[in-house]
């Protein structure tokens, strides 16, 4: 047992339901992990030692007297710093929240709470989650645990890197534009971005409310199945929430129809990216999956309506933050106007700003219909072609980051060379589409991993989760980082 | 394309120091060009999908988040009550 961290949730599950360990054991081992590691790895803007090892004792305590235990009972998992945990900071790594301790929890922390699960921190990611390599945290940069120089990916920086290094079995992270998906390619684990609507929003800091989602990040397909399931749903107190109820995955892709859309193979996108989701393809048609070639011809414009349409919604939800009611207050307090102006400018970082007025730009008199009008049109469009393209498969397979990941500072001076990166995965959010990626080995150049992405239709995450799992047994498993 | 980042900014209750006035502004005048490829696309129909409806909550009563605790985030409070800068004269 002297590795327990290292476990999956699924085997930490089985070990506490046979009684051979408890969850105040794990979450030691956990502790003692991330103590040992985090120096390196940074992931945690804040711990939660003291709490989590009272909530795994209250586990433990309905363990003796033979209650039946929930699926995440005496799990540790990580959350990103943009859910509202009760009493413990969150802060979306900005200087903005940086004292900001939530009166509330948000739906899918209070969901993993009422199941026992032990949370065991706070991660790292980039400011209000708008990043690409999780560079844009006002604290700490996360690292990449298969190349300390390298980032780890973002906006979910912390979560992925956490997770990559066997410092917990699962991560939650939050995805608008692919931040649950990209840091997990580069992390070389399995991140699902769900269908919109299938978790609620509740208590996540907004960002983009029209495309954020939850999703769940874990070494494994059946660990990232486990953490969806226990959040997924409807709850009243989103509006956009949807009646979800998870369905079980099985593991054969007999008859299952894979489209391959060329627009997402294009020069773009690395040789050695393309090559290896193109060998995962093969594995999974070994398997009995079909494939058929699709069409997605407005995937050039995905990445400008994204931009347009996260940076308006941005620049709307960000308005709150004006230094009076909570969060940062600036140094001029003279009039209301400077105390506005003071908290904004101190508190927000370089990255928010662009991003917030890029919204005010393309939301501001005379150009409304130029760009948002725009963009929400090819919105529908995207959604359309994605339609077009389920009649004649089941899911879409494509690369998710065009290469592997890049050293820490390599790219921190380029906004645009950052936002190109994000083209394989912004349209899933345009769309509302459940995605998930699948590590599929790792570059020859500089051993780094890579991952694939299975798109779905609305609400079909259960054929994902199939997918990925025959991929999984296909491949003989996921490697894991040795750190 | 050249972009007012002085007026933008002050929109968006922004200030930008004078040193960063060129990065910020060429920096967006670079965004803008990249999102302006839009094509000009058949604008009828709705931009909202009619089928995919929203479910309000019922409004019923509910307790609330105690005054004192939503106040604990406040930078500035007397007396139960935020503190801002004189608005009126």
């Amino acid at each position: 047992m002297g590795k327990l961290y290292s476990l999956s949730a699924a085997q930490m599950k089985d070990l506490l339901n046979k009684k051979e360990v408890t969850s105040v054991e794990i979450t030691k081992s956990v502790i003692d992990r991330i103590e040992k590691t985090d120096k390196e790895i940074q992931a945690y803007i804040s711990y939660n030692f003291d709490e989590a090892l009272k909530q795994a004792a209250a586990v433990d305590e309905k363990i003796a007297k033979g209650e039946k235990l929930a699926d995440m009972a005496g799990i540790p998992v990580a959350v990103k710093d943009n859910m509202c945990t009760k009493n413990l900071r969150t802060t979306c790594a900005s200087k903005m929240l940086g004292n900001f301790v939530p009166p509330y929890n948000a739906t899918v922390v209070e969901k993993l709470l009422d199941e026992g699960a032990v949370i065991i921190g706070k991660t790292t990611m980039d400011e209000f989650a708008m990043g690409s390599s999780g560079e844009n945290s006002a604290f700490q940069v996360a690292r990449n645990p298969w190349d300390t120089s390298r980032v780890p990916g973002g906006s979910s920086s912390g979560s992925a890197a956490t997770v990559a290094a066997s410092q917990v079995p699962v991560a939650l992270g939050s995805d608008t534009g692919g931040s649950i998906r990209q840091p997990a390619c580069l992390c070389g684990i399995v991140g699902m971005k769900p269908t919109y609507g299938s978790v609620s929003r509740y208590g996540l800091v907004a960002f983009g409310s029209s495309l954020d989602q939850i999703g769940p990040m874990a070494r494994c397909v059946d660990d990232t199945a486990m953490l969806f399931k226990s959040i997924c749903g409807r709850d009243m107190r989103d509006a956009t929430s949807k009646d979800y109820t998870y369905k079980p995955y099985g593991d054969s892709v007999k008859g299952i129809k894979l489209g391959i859309p060329k627009q997402y193979f294009g020069d773009g996108i690395s040789a050695v990216v393309k090559e290896k989701v193109y060998r995962a393809v093969e594995v999974l048609k070994a398997q009995g999956a079909e494939v058929v070639e699709v069409s997605l011809p407005s995937t050039d414009y995905a990445l400008s309506a994204y931009y347009i349409i996260s940076s308006a919604e941005a620049s709307s939800n960000l308005g709150r933050f004006d230094g009076v009611k909570y969060g940062y207050t600036g140094s001029k307090r003279g009039s209301l106007d400077e105390l506005y102006e003071s908290s904004r400018s101190e508190g927000f970082g370089d990255e928010v700003k662009r991003r917030i007025m890029l919204g005010t730009y393309v939301l501001s008199s005379g150009f409304y219909d130029a760009y948002y009008k725009k963009a929400k049109i090819l919105q529908k469009n995207i959604a359309k072609e994605f339609d077009d393209a389920f009649k004649l498969c089941d899911a879409i397979i494509t690369p998710i980051n065009p290469t592997t990941a890049f050293k820490i500072g390599e790219k921190s001076d380029d906004p645009l060379a950052m936002y190109a990166g994000d083209i394989c995965t912004v349209t899933l959010n345009i769309a509302g589409l459940p995605g998930i990626s699948i590590p599929c080995g790792f570059s020859a150049e500089d051993n780094m991993p890579i991952g694939f992405q299975a798109i779905g239709k609305k609400f079909t995450e259960d054929k994902l989760f199939t997918i990925a799992k025959c991929y999984e047994n296909a491949v003989g498993g996921f490697a894991v980082k040795e750190f | 394309m050249e972009i007012d980042i002085k007026h933008i900014a002050k929109l968006a209750r922004l200030s930008i120091p004078e040193e960063k006035v060129e990065k910020f502004q060429k920096e967006m005048e670079g965004i803008i060009e990249m999102v302006e490829n839009l094509p000009d696309l058949n604008t009828e129909g709705a931009l909202v999908d009619p089928s995919d409806t929203m479910q309000l909550r019922k409004d019923e009563v509910q307790p609330s988040f105690p005054r004192d605790e939503m106040l604990k985030n406040a930078p500035n409070t007397a007396a139960g009550c935020i503190v801002i800068p004189r608005v009126v004269d």
